[in-house]
C-alpha cells in the first residue's frame, strides 16, 4: 500500500491505495467520483478522460501513484456550483448525448481541446476527440456541440477576439 | 443562450447518472469469472484447492454448484418450425461449462473474494484441464462432411433449415424471366459494444426475501422473467434496477450467465455481490450480432418488372441457441424480403448452423438491416448488370401508394407508404441529379466519386408483451411522475413521454417525471426494442392524457359551478360552456392533493395494444476513393425516412444519426474474426475498428411521414431505420466507385486496407 496526496476538483485528498491502482479506480472506488466512466481496458475509449495539471488524460492509463501531487479536475468538478460550464451545457443544447455514458469523457476531452483551439476546425475537432468513442450519436451532434461551446466560449470571453455570433465552422 | 434539452441531461453532463458500475453496497464482495481459453475442448477437471486457499477469496462457483441449486440454462429462443414440419434444435448454454466449452470466453467457474482485485487474482489460480476438440469457427465449416459435432441434440451442427413464400412460383417466375440476376452479400459478425461495459450488482434481501439486480438492461421485466426461467424463482422473488444504461442495442435484453451466477452468490452468500466485466471479456462472451450470409436472385420479366425474388440464407448461430439467434435468421430475414417493391413471387431459404463462436442474438435491427442490405445490393447489381437507371428501375417496381394496404407475396401486410414521395424528397435533398458535376470536381482533385441507393423498408417490433400500460401519480405542485415498463437506454424517454403527456394536460414538461419499471405499479408492458417504445407506450401516455381529463372534468365542473357536461378542455384549461370562467388543470391538481401517503384524485392509468408498422426510407451516400491508400470518405450523407408522424424532430434525428453510423461502422470497420481454430482475433477496441467522431462528413436527415392508423400517435419506429438505410446505401455508393475504377464488388468491411487489397488484386 502506498500513500497518494493529490487535489481532486479543487480539495486536497490523501488515500491509501494498492500500488497497482489505476487512477480511474481510484477517482471512482476510493473518492465516489462515479462520472468518471471506465468503458474499456485498453485506453481507446477515453470514457475515462479526466484533466491532470490542465491535460487530458485517459485516467484508465495512468496508475495512481503516478497522480501524486497533481492537481485533477473530474467532470463533477466542472461546473462552477450550480452554474454549468459551457460546453457541457452545449452538449446537451445540440443533444450531443443519448445514453450519456461517453459524455464525460467526451466533455473533459472538448474543454481541453478549446483551450487549444478557441476556434476548431472540423479537423481539430475530430482529432481532438479521436480518442474518444461514442456508440449512440454517431459523433454528428457531438461535433455540433463542440461549435457551439466554442462560440459560447469566445463570445463569453472577447479576449480571443471573435465577433458575437461567429461560427466555429471553417 | 444555451438550455438543456433532455430531462436525463442534467445528471449525465455533471456526472451524477448512476450506472450500474456506480452502485455499492455496504459488505459487498466482487466476482471475476474464468473463462474457455479454447473454441472446443473436453473440460476433464476444474480444480479450484488453490483459488479457494487465495486471500480474500470467499468463494468459487463451478458448474457443479449450478447443478446443485438446480439452476437451468440461458433461454434459447423461440420454437421455430422448418422445412417438412421439423422443429428446429437447439443447444441451451449453460451457466458455467458442464464437460466441453464450446467457444473461447465460454465461463468455466466463478471466483468471488472481498475484492476485484483479490478476486482477478484468484481467477488465475483456477487450473481447468482440457482435452482440445477439434473447432469448426464459419458455417462452411461447421456444415462441411465430417465435421466435429458440436450438440448431440443438433446433427450435422444443422440447428434448423427453415423456408418461406412460394417455391414453385419463384421457380417458375424463374424459368420464364427475361433476365436474372444473382448476388451473396456477407453481413459479418459484429460486436455491438454499447459503452457502458455489462455489470451486475445482486443483493439478497433476506427481509422481503426478494433479490435485487442492478445491471443494465433495456427491459427490467423481460430481464427479470428470463432470470426466473433460469433461476427457478418466481418473478416476484426478484427486482431488477436499471437508473442510467449505458446503450444496449438488442445485446441488452436477457440476462447472461454472470446474472444468473450472481444471484445464486448473493443468495449463497448473504452477501452482495458485484462484477463489473473487462471490455476484452465482453469482446469474447458478449453477444454478436449479424453473422449472415444471404445469396439473393431476382428475375425480370420483359419491362424490367422484377417477377420473383430468391434468397439462400447462411446464418452463424454461435455455439448455442440464444435468445433471437433463430429468430433473426428466419422471421427477421423474411417478413420484408419483398423491400419496397411489389413482387408477385418470393421465396426464402435459410440454414442456420452453430459453430465454436460466441452466440449470435440481436444487434440493432436484428436482420432487418441485413435483408434491406440484400436486396437493396441486388437491385443495384442487376441494374448495373443489365444497364438499368437505378432510379427509374427502382421507381417501376416499387409499391404505389394507391396499393396500401399492400400485403407481400408472402403474407406480410404493409398497411401504408408513400415510397415514391419519400424517393423524390431523398433524391432532391441529396441533388441526385448534380451528381455528375460533383463527380467531375472529385476527379479533378484526384479522388474516384460514387453515389448510392438504400431503400429499406422493415418491420418495427409488435413486442412480446399483450398490451403496454402506463400510469401516473400527480405530487403536491401538480408535477407528475409517470410510469411505464419501457427502460430507456440513450433514447430520450424521460424527454418524450413527457412531452406527449404535458402536451395534452398543458403541464410544463419540466414538471413531469418518468421511471421505468417501478415494482410496486405492477404494470405489463415491452421493454424497449425492436424500435417500438415511442409508438407503443407512447401511445399509451397518450391514452393516459384521455382518461386524466375525463377525471378532472366532473372536479372541474364542480370548482367552475357548471353542470359536468359543460365543461370543455383545451390547452391544459377547462371551461365552462357558457364561456365565463376557466380553471387550468394544473390548478386542479393542486388542489385535490392530499399528502404522498393518499392516492391522488387523477392518479390514472392507461393502456394500449399496438402492433408492429413498416418504417421506411431513402437514404442516398456520397463516397470518395482515394486509390493510392484505399481510403474511402463519405463527404454527404442524406436520410429521409417515413417514421409517421414525428413527436421530437431532435430526438428522431438523433437516432436516426446513431443507427447510420452504426451502419457506417459495420461498412468501413467493424468485424469480429476468429481463425480457422476458432482463437478470436479482435478482442478489444485496439483490433475492433469503431467508428470515430468524423466517420461521416456531413449527415442530411429528413422526414417524410405518412402516418400509421395502427397506433394512437401514428408514429413509426425510428430506433434501427438508420442502420437499415446505411448499410445499402453506402455499400451501393462504394460498389458505384468501385466500377468507376474498373473493379468488382467486394464484401464489407470497406476499410482501407481490404479496399486496397481488393483494388490491387484485381487491376493486376
Ligand atoms: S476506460 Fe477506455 S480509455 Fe480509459
Ligand atoms: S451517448 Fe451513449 S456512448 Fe455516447
Amino acid at each position: 500500500m502506498s500513500k497518494v496526496s493529490f487535489t481532486v476538483n479543487g480539495q486536497k485528498v490523501s488515500v491509501d491505495i494498492e500500488e497497482r491502482a489505476l487512477l480511474a479506480d481510484v477517482l471512482r472506488d476510493n473518492l465516489q467520483l462515479t462520472g468518471t466512466h471506465i468503458g474499456c481496458d485498453t485506453s481507446q475509449c477515453g470514457c475515462c478522460t479526466v484533466r491532470l495539471n490542465g491535460s487530458a488524460v485517459k485516467s484508465c492509463t495512468m496508475l495512481a501513484v503516478q497522480a501524486d501531487e497533481a492537481e485533477i479536475t473530474t467532470i463533477e468538478g466542472l461546473a462552477d456550483n450550480e452554474r454549468l460550464h459551457p460546453v457541457q451545457l452545449a452538449f446537451s443544447a445540440c443533444h450531443g448525448l443519448q445514453c450519456g455514458f461517453c459524455t464525460p469523457g467526451m466533455i473533459m476531452a472538448t474543454v481541453e481541446l478549446l483551450e487549444r483551439f478557441p476556434d476548431p476546425t472540423d479537423e481539430q475537432i475530430r482529432e481532438g476527440l479521436s480518442g474518444n468513442l461514442c456508440r449512440c450519436t454517431g459523433y454528428v451532434n457531438i461535433e455540433a456541440s463542440v461549435r457551439a461551446a466554442a462560440t459560447a466560449m469566445r463570445v463569453a470571453s472577447p479576449a480571443a477576439g471573435v465577433v458575437e455570433g461567429g461560427r466555429g465552422r471553417r | 443562450m444555451m438550455e438543456l434539452m433532455r430531462h436525463e441531461d442534467h445528471r449525465l453532463i455533471t456526472g451524477s447518472g448512476k450506472f450500474t458500475a456506480d452502485w455499492n453496497l455496504a459488505g459487498q464482495l466482487h466476482a471475476s469469472v474464468v473463462r474457455s481459453v479454447h473454441a472446443h475442448a473436453r473440460v476433464l477437471s476444474v480444480n479450484t484447492d488453490a483459488a479457494e486457499k487465495a486471500k480474500g477469496v470467499v468463494a468459487v462457483l463451478t458448474a457443479a454448484d449450478v447443478t446443485a441449486a438446480r439452476y437451468g440454462q440461458i433461454p434459447s429462443g423461440p420454437e421455430i418450425q422448418g422445412v417438412d414440419g421439423c422443429v428446429i434444435s437447439k443447444g441451451s448454454m449453460p451457466l458455467l461449462a458442464i464437460d466441453r466449452v464450446r467457444f473461447v470466453g465460454q465461463a468455466v467457474a466463478m471466483v468471488i473474494a472481498d475484492s476485484a482485485s483479490a478476486a482477478h487474482d484468484a481467477a488465475e489460480l483456477v487450473d481447468v484441464v482440457y482435452e482440445v476438440l477439434p473447432a469448426v469457427s464459419s458455417v462452411e465449416q461447421a456444415t462441411a462432411d465430417n465435421a466435429v459435432q458440436l450438440h448431440p441434440t443438433i446433427p450435422g451442427n444443422v440447428s434448423l433449415t427453415f423456408e418461406n413464400g412460394d417455391r414453385e412460383a419463384v421457380d417458375k417466375a424463374f424459368a420464364s424471366a427475361s433476365r436474372t440476376s444473382t448476388l451473396s452479400i456477407q453481413s459479418q459478425r459484429l460486436y455491438g459494444a454499447p459503452m457502458e461495459p455489462k455489470a451486475i450488482l445482486a443483493t439478497h434481501d433476506a427481509s422481503r426475501n426478494v433479490t435485487v439486480v442492478y445491471t443494465p438492461t433495456q427491459g427490467m421485466l423481460g430481464m427479470r422473467a428470463s432470470l426466473a426461467a433460469i433461476t427457478g424463482l418466481t418473478t416476484t422473488d426478484l427486482e431488477v434496477v436499471a437508473e442510467d444504461v449505458g446503450g444496449s442495442f438488442g445485446l441488452r435484453g436477457g440476462p447472461g450467465v454472470e446474472h444468473g451466477l450472481l444471484v445464486l452468490a448473493t443468495r449463497r452468500l448473504g452477501r452482495p455481490v458485484k462484477w463489473v466485466s473487462s471490455r476484452s471479456e465482453l469482446f469474447a462472451a458478449e453477444w454478436h450480432g449479424r453473422a449472415l450470409k444471404l445469396t439473393g436472385s431476382l428475375a425480370l420479366d420483359a419491362d424490367d418488372r422484377i417477377s420473383a425474388i430468391r434468397f439462400d440464407d447462411h446464418a452463424d448461430l454461435g455455439a448455442y441457441n440464444c435468445y433471437f439467434g433463430g429468430f433473426i435468421a428466419t422471421n427477421n430475414l423474411s417478413v420484408t424480403m419483398g423491400g419496397a417493391y411489389d413482387v408477385p413471387a418470393l421465396y426464402m431459404r435459410s440454414t442456420l448452423a452453430v459453430t465454436n463462436t460466441s452466440p449470435v442474438s440481436a444487434y440493432r435491427g436484428a436482420g432487418r438491416p441485413d435483408i434491406a442490405f440484400a436486396i437493396e445490393r441486388l437491385i443495384d447489381h442487376a441494374a448495373s448488370e443489365h444497364g438499368l437507371d437505378p432510379v427509374a428501375f427502382r421507381r417501376a417496381n416499387f409499391i404505389r401508394a394507391d396499393q396500401f394496404p399492400y400485403t407481400t407475396a408472402n403474407g406480410t401486410e404493409y398497411d401504408c407508404g408513400d415510397f415514391n414521395a419519400v424517393f423524390d424528397k431523398a433524391l432532391d435533398a441529396a441533388v441526385y441529379n448534380e451528381f455528375p458535376e460533383r463527380r467531375a470536381k472529385s476527379e479533378a482533385r484526384g479522388r474516384l466519386r460514387g453515389i448510392g441507393i438504400g431503400y429499406y423498408v422493415e418491420k418495427s417490433g409488435a413486442g412480446g408483451a399483450p398490451k403496454d400500460e402506463v400510469s401516473c401519480q400527480f405530487d403536491s405542485d401538480g408535477g407528475l411522475l409517470l410510469h411505464a415498463v419501457s427502460g430507456p437506454s440513450g433514447q430520450g424517454h424521460e424527454t418524450a413521454y413527457a412531452q406527449i403527456v404535458g402536451d395534452g394536460l398543458g403541464i410544463p414538461a419540466a414538471q413531469i417525471r418518468y421511471r421505468a419499471g417501478a415494482p410496486d405499479q405492477r404494470l405489463v408492458g415491452n421493454g424497449t426494442g425492436g424500435s417500438r417504445s415511442l409508438y407503443g407506450t407512447g401511445s399509451a401516455f397518450k391514452n393516459l392524457v384521455d382518461v386524466v381529463i375525463a377525471k378532472a372534468a366532473p372536479l372541474a365542473a364542480r370548482h367552475l359551478n357548471v353542470e359536468p357536461g359543460d365543461v370543455a378542455f383545451s390547452n391544459g384549461r377547462f371551461i365552462g360552456r357558457n364561456g365565463a370562467k376557466g380553471v387550468d388543470l394544473i390548478e386542479l391538481a393542486k388542489k385535490h392533493y392530499i399528502d404522498s401517503q393518499t392516492a391522488h384524485p387523477l392518479d390514472s392509468s392507461a393502456e394500449t395494444v399496438t402492433g408492429a408498422n413498416y418504417p421506411n426510407g431513402c437514404h442516398i451516400a456520397e463516397v470518395e476513393l482515394d486509390l493510392e491508400t484505399g481510403e474511402i470518405d463519405v463527404p454527404v450523407y442524406t436520410a429521409v425516412d417515413d417514421l409517421g408522424n414525428v413527436i421530437s424532430a431532435e430526438l428522431v434525428r438523433g437516432q436516426v444519426h446513431g443507427g447510420v453510423v452504426q451502419g457506417a461502422g459495420q461498412a468501413f470497420g467493424e468485424a469480429v474474426i476468429y481463425d480457422d481454430s476458432g482463437q478470436l482475433l479482435s478482442g478489444s477496441f485496439m483490433d475492433y475498428a469503431m467508428p470515430r467522431a468524423g466517420a461521416l462528413d456531413k449527415v442530411v436527415s429528413d422526414t417524410h411521414a405518412v402516418p400509421t392508423a395502427l397506433n394512437e400517435l401514428g408514429s413509426k419506429g425510428v430506433g434501427e431505420s438508420g442502420c437499415s438505410g446505411s448499410l445499402p446505401a453506402l455499400s451501393n455508393a462504394v460498389m458505384d466507385v468501385l466500377r468507376s475504377a474498373g473493379v468488382p464488388p467486394m464484401d464489407m468491411p470497406y476499410s482501407s486496407h481490404r479496399v486496397w487489397q481488393h483494388v490491387r488484386k484485381e487491376k493486376r
